[in-house]
């Protein structure tokens, strides 16, 4: 936790700075959080060849809406749910249309060409599972399992209660379960 | 292999931790860094303010409210306009020649209207006493 909170002072000191008018601030926060952006948009569906474009377009929504932001939340946090509304943006318009390429980290672990087979198959049917999840569940289920967060903190971040975003969460996990079976 | 021993909980988290880690790797964080900044400088400072934010949507509301007056102005006006001038202008532009001595006593009439709305004495009470080429004449001074 109190590295958390480190993190959170950190940002917040390159925030203020951003508002106050320093340019390499911004950059900073990007290079501290582009990377789990762009992991968070490559798991909800992002084109590979559109993630760069993606992050970008976050980050500028997100320094424009900063002013917004009054900490209720971790600054990455915050920064995924707008990433989350930029992907669905693009989707929207640009059509649900996607490759589903295999991951590589998942194809490249194992040698055993049997292993190798399953997992692409596991992911690729992962991919499809949460492309299927309404957005509110897909993004409760990213922000918990893939970026390990609370539920307190996906709460806070997606304007919801915690109680509630357990129940997405759990939704997606049965969901999820389902389209692997 | 079953799937449901394999698909517990866990598994399932470890999965999604590594859906999009490949992608991620390969972004060029340096660069996007130096992308963004760029864009940023592009755009005004004062994009960074909550209300200024709303400005897209408050720019359409209020160019649709002045298109709609604009539009409705404009129409009153030519309305206006054209109302005496349908009314007066037609057998004007027409060849006084066709018009018989009725004809001409009426239009000389509706010319002479917004005048004798001003007197109380009304209409020129000499008018009937003009022959059919007194009365063209007439009208072609009122018409120049």
């Amino acid at each position: 936790m109190p590295h958390a909170q480190s993190l959170a002072a950190a940002d917040a000191a390159l925030i203020a700075a951003w508002q106050g008018g320093d340019e390499q601030a911004a950059a900073e926060l990007v290079r501290r959080h582009a990377r789990a952006l762009a992991r968070f948009l490559g798991a909800a569906g992002a084109p590979d060849a559109d993630l760069d474009d993606l992050v970008q377009e976050t980050f500028i929504r997100a320094f424009r809406a900063v002013g917004r932001f009054r900490g209720q939340c971790q600054f990455r946090t915050w920064l995924l749910t707008i990433g989350g509304n930029v992907l669905k943006d693009a989707a929207r318009r640009f059509g649900q249309v996607r490759v589903v390429p295999l991951d590589d980290e998942l194809r490249s672990r194992d040698g055993d060409p049997h292993e190798t087979a399953v997992a692409g198959e596991t992911e690729g049917r992962l991919r499809e599972g949460l492309e299927r999840l309404p957005h509110m569940q897909r993004e409760v289920f990213l922000l918990r399992a893939q970026q390990g967060l609370e539920y307190e903190e996906i709460a806070a971040a997606l304007g919801t209660s915690p109680g509630a975003a357990r129940v997405h969460y759990h939704h997606a996990v049965r969901r999820l379960k389902e389209s692997l079976e | 292999m079953n799937m449901d021993e394999e698909l517990q909980d866990g598994r399932l988290r470890e999965l999604a931790r590594l859906l999009g880690a490949g992608a991620a790797e390969r972004l060029d964080v340096e660069r996007t860094a130096q992308a963004v900044v760029t864009r940023l400088r592009q755009q005004p400072r004062v994009m960074l303010g909550g209300w200024v934010w709303m400005q897209p949507a408050w720019l359409k509301i209020a160019a649709a409210i002045v298109l709609v007056l604009g539009a409705g102005l404009v129409t009153r006006g030519l309305l206006r306009e054209r109302v005496p001038t349908a009314a007066v202008g037609a057998p004007l532009g027409e060849d006084l020649s066709d018009l018989t001595a009725d004809q001409l006593r009426e239009t000389v009439g509706a010319l002479e209207q917004p005048f004798a709305e001003e007197s109380p004495g009304g209409l020129d009470p000499g008018l009937e006493s003009l022959n059919t080429a007194e009365l063209r004449a007439l009208l072609r001074t009122l018409e120049s």
